[in-house]
């Protein structure tokens, strides 16, 4: 049996409704909309960068990136981020073999650089302040031999990424323990990580322990999983 | 052939098909859960929930390392010994904890905790699917991965559709088979 409960009439209650929808469909454009509104904003940014040339004559953003204000944590098996685990072994085809701990890197010539840094996945990060030591200086002091054609980044857990010796003396390639005035964070390799700005960001190694100098090439752990053995950013060498 | 003798092999092919496919729901739960987590990791961190905080302790903190970091932890009400006390500069002090790496500024009392907290289940799913952990569970993964072969297969055969194969079912399975080779085409490939 069917009884009126409710003092609204039918008509009432399809107003109602009515309301309730667009009520809640006003709230999901403007939610949208704002999300939108910041995508944009943050696309302004690309569209700025890429207007902007490098020194060598290369645009500021390679191909297919899109620029972010920070880095983001892309994973990885973490390693110990206590300063006084660190050991960074420097190794292969060098006169004086080294190990230098946490306080032994601080010792040395630290300088900041502001790099640009450009993830595989399409993200890229402009003028990130990076600090810390040369790959360049600390090959002088271990004096690497003319049989050395590459080096091996090798980061905790058996990670490893292969660089052109040329690109790895490169003078923007560091032994990093700090990122914009601050130590560097976990999800970003703390205590210390490799730079090399001039290629994807997988060729630079978080929690970072030794550099090996090799005379053959050893593709590392993204290059025997698909990825490219050089990875020029400029060139899109993302996969093999 | 008599009909019944050349339709034996269908219940068989369910049967396994039905038993592959319950012993498949655990490791596909896994897989599916942590492919949709790290194929967006360039918009989140798909194995930890970092955060950052930033305490005043009111004033410098004298002291040696271990004075500092007592002080700190203190403050901060803080029951956990430090993994390890590290003077990175002469006014800072990193504590670092399990989850948690204290920055401590010794000459202004300020303190930026930096931390990470396992996100629950993903953490392991995607240490299980990069197959960080090697050993058994390669095995196991190579198991699975031909466990799905041989579901999808069986599933093609399962039912007998009025034209056998070259029906509906067809249809499907080269509509599937299209997706990745469109946009390969598509997108140049590699």
């Amino acid at each position: 049996m069917a009884t009126d409960k409710s003092p609204r009439t039918p008509e009432i209650e399809r107003l109602l409704r009515r309301r309730d929808f667009i009520r809640k469909a006003t709230t999901g454009t403007v939610l949208a909309g704002l999300a939108g509104g910041l995508y944009v904003l943050d696309d302004v940014l690309t569209g700025e960068a890429k207007a902007e040339s490098r020194a060598d004559g290369r645009p500021r953003v390679p191909p297919g990136q899109r620029v972010l204000r920070q880095l983001k944590p892309m994973g990885g098996t973490p390693g110990s981020p206590n300063p006084s685990d660190f050991s960074l072994t420097i190794h292969g085809e060098v006169e004086r073999p080294l190990t230098l701990d946490f306080a032994g890197l601080l010792r040395s010539d630290n300088v900041e650089l502001a790099v640009d840094v450009h993830c595989v996945t399409g993200w890229s990060v402009l003028g990130a302040r990076f600090k810390g030591v040369r790959v360049r200086d600390l090959a002088e002091r271990v004096g690497v031999k003319d049989s050395a054609r590459h080096v091996i980044f090798e980061g905790a857990h058996g990670y490893t990424a292969n660089v052109r010796l040329d690109e790895a003396l490169a003078p923007d390639v560091l032994v990093a323990h700090r990122l914009d005035g601050r130590a560097l964070a976990r999800p970003h390799g703390a205590p210390v990580r490799a730079v090399v700005p001039s290629l994807y960001f997988w060729k630079s190694p978080k929690w970072l322990t030794g550099i090996k100098f090799v005379r053959r090439d050893e593709p590392g752990y993204w290059e025997t999983r698909g990825y490219n053995n050089h990875a020029d950013p400029w060139l899109e060498e993302r996969y093999a | 052939m008599p009909e019944g003798r050349r339709l034996r092999w269908r219940p068989w092919l369910r049967a396994l098909h039905r038993d592959l496919g319950y012993t498949a729901v655990g490791l596909t739960v896994i897989y599916a859960l942590s492919g949709l987590a790290v194929n967006h990791i360039e918009d989140w961190d798909p194995n930890f929930d970092n955060y950052e905080a930033v305490h005043q302790l009111g004033g410098p903190i004298a002291g040696d390392d271990a004075a500092v970091a007592r002080r700190v932890l203190d403050a901060l009400a803080i029951d956990e010994a430090p993994a390890d006390v590290f003077r990175v500069d002469t006014d800072e002090v990193q504590v670092l904890l399990g989850d948690a790496t204290l920055h401590v500024r010794t000459d202004s009392g300020e303190v930026r905790e930096e931390g990470q907290r396992p996100r629950f289940l993903l953490r392991v799913a995607n240490w299980l699917h990069l197959n960080r952990g090697k050993k058994a569970w390669t095995t196991i993964a190579d198991a699975y991965a031909i466990g799905l072969l041989t579901l999808a297969v069986s599933g093609v055969f399962m039912l007998p559709g009025r034209r056998g194969i070259l029906g509906r079912g067809a249809l499907f399975v080269l509509a599937g088979a299209a997706i990745p080779v469109l946009y390969v085409t598509l997108s140049g490939g590699p």
